[in-house]
């Protein structure tokens, strides 16, 4: 009597690759400014600063050029927290006005998964207008309405 | 002659062993080995070395080679530390920034902006600035290092204004504290001191402010004789003027 086959065929590549992971995944087309708040001598603040290194980072930038990464220094030991600023129709979408993180006891794994949760499903969905059709393609849509005569006129 | 040392010592007798040759031309086998005999398969297997191996505890998750291998620290960082430590007490403003994610032409350019003004930016591993600076009296920059950072060392206290300017055409770099004249400060404080008049022109206005009660009671005692002189002097101006007509 054997057991079932349980668990994972292939190993995890540890939490670098799950930091890449959810990097590739994070949209910021539903935010028009990003204020990233924090006390440098102030202790767990390791990442929020990472987190404002991967969001300046050109491939995440370059999801949203209009949007805005503001680092702002505070002197008083108050806890870190990353502001966003959402635009009209992710608004509309999320009924708030700006997401707020306290990123004092999360790590920056868990910051980049939250920010994805919440903030990435808010990016407005683009649709395709102006499709350039290929050669191939327009033989293809031409071929399927008088297919058979050239067919045979090719042999 | 040989013959006879033969026949004399018998022991001395050599002969060829047989030879039975394995290769002929082919190629010999390495892939496959043949089963071993018991016996030697024991004592093979009896003189297979052991190693001592760590308490799992300690070495759950990490691979072999990190089991295996002996952690020897390398001694050029005690020189690099040592170079952090020779920067840190030999400049008189030193201006710790987070370094967001910039290009190297960018960053270089931002290092030749600095270096027409004499300030020095380098950047430095965390464990080796823990290492330079801990025990030390400049052990409380040490939070300012757990992420990608840069360090801006200068040998003049004068050159914060024009740190501040060519930083701030660079959004990647974020001021987060410094040091001035062995005071650490914070960023509002770094500001402020950057836009406070230079030491000369404070010493200028202590001198003024001192001066101002006496200068003041010099001015009330010559206050008499000061508007006596001007109104003479419009009285001899108006003198002067009927002359000229009259003598024209």
């Amino acid at each position: 009597m054997s057991v079932p086959f349980s668990g994972a065929l292939r190993r995890s590549g540890g939490i670098v690759s799950a930091i890449g992971k959810q990097l590739k995944s994070v949209n910021l087309k539903g935010v028009k400014r990003i204020t990233v708040q924090f006390d440098p001598f102030a202790e767990n603040v390791k990442s929020t600063r990472e987190f404002l290194f991967l969001l300046s980072t050109p491939k995440v930038a370059g999801t949203n050029p209009k949007c805005v990464v503001k680092p702002e220094i505070v002197c008083d030991r108050q806890p870190a927290n990353i502001k966003f600023a959402l635009i009209e129709s992710a608004q509309e979408q999320a009924k708030v006005k700006e997401i707020r993180f306290n990123s004092d006891n999360l790590n920056t794994l868990e910051l980049l998964q939250l920010c994805n949760k919440h903030v990435s499903s808010l990016a407005p969905r683009e649709e395709i207008t102006n499709k350039v059709l290929t050669k191939a393609e327009k033989q293809k849509l031409a071929g399927g309405a008088g297919g058979g005569k050239k067919a045979t006129k090719k042999k | 002659m040989t013959t006879l040392i033969q026949r004399s010592l018998p022991l001395a007798k050599t002969s060829t062993p047989a030879l039975q040759f394995l290769r002929f031309r082919g190629k010999i086998n390495i892939q496959r080995p043949k089963a071993p005999h018991y016996e030697r398969a024991r004592v093979v297997a009896v003189t297979q070395p052991k190693y001592p191996e760590l308490p799992k505890a300690k070495s759950c998750f990490k691979t072999r080679a990190e089991r295996t291998k002996q952690q020897q620290e390398n001694p050029y960082n005690e020189i690099i530390a040592r170079e952090v430590r020779n920067w840190l007490e030999h400049s008189r403003l030193v201006a710790f920034f987070h370094l967001n994610s910039i290009t190297a032409d960018d960053i270089f350019r931002v290092r030749v902006q600095l270096h027409k003004q004499n300030l020095h930016l380098k950047s430095y591993g965390s464990k080796i600035i823990e290492q330079a600076v801990k025990n030390t009296q400049y052990e409380a920059i040490l939070p300012l290092f757990h992420s990608n950072h840069c360090i801006v060392f200068s040998p003049d206290t004068q050159k914060t204004a024009a740190l501040l300017r060519i930083v701030r055409r660079v959004p990647q770099m974020v001021l987060l504290g410094g040091i001035v004249e062995e005071t650490m400060l914070n960023r509002n404080q770094f500001v402020a001191y950057a836009q406070m008049p230079g030491l000369h022109a404070a010493q200028a206005q202590l001198v003024q402010t001192l001066n101002q009660a006496p200068g003041h009671l010099i001015q009330q005692l010559q206050a008499h004789q000061n508007s006596f002189v001007q109104v003479l002097d419009v009285h001899a101006k108006n003198q002067v003027k009927e002359e000229t007509p009259e003598s024209t």
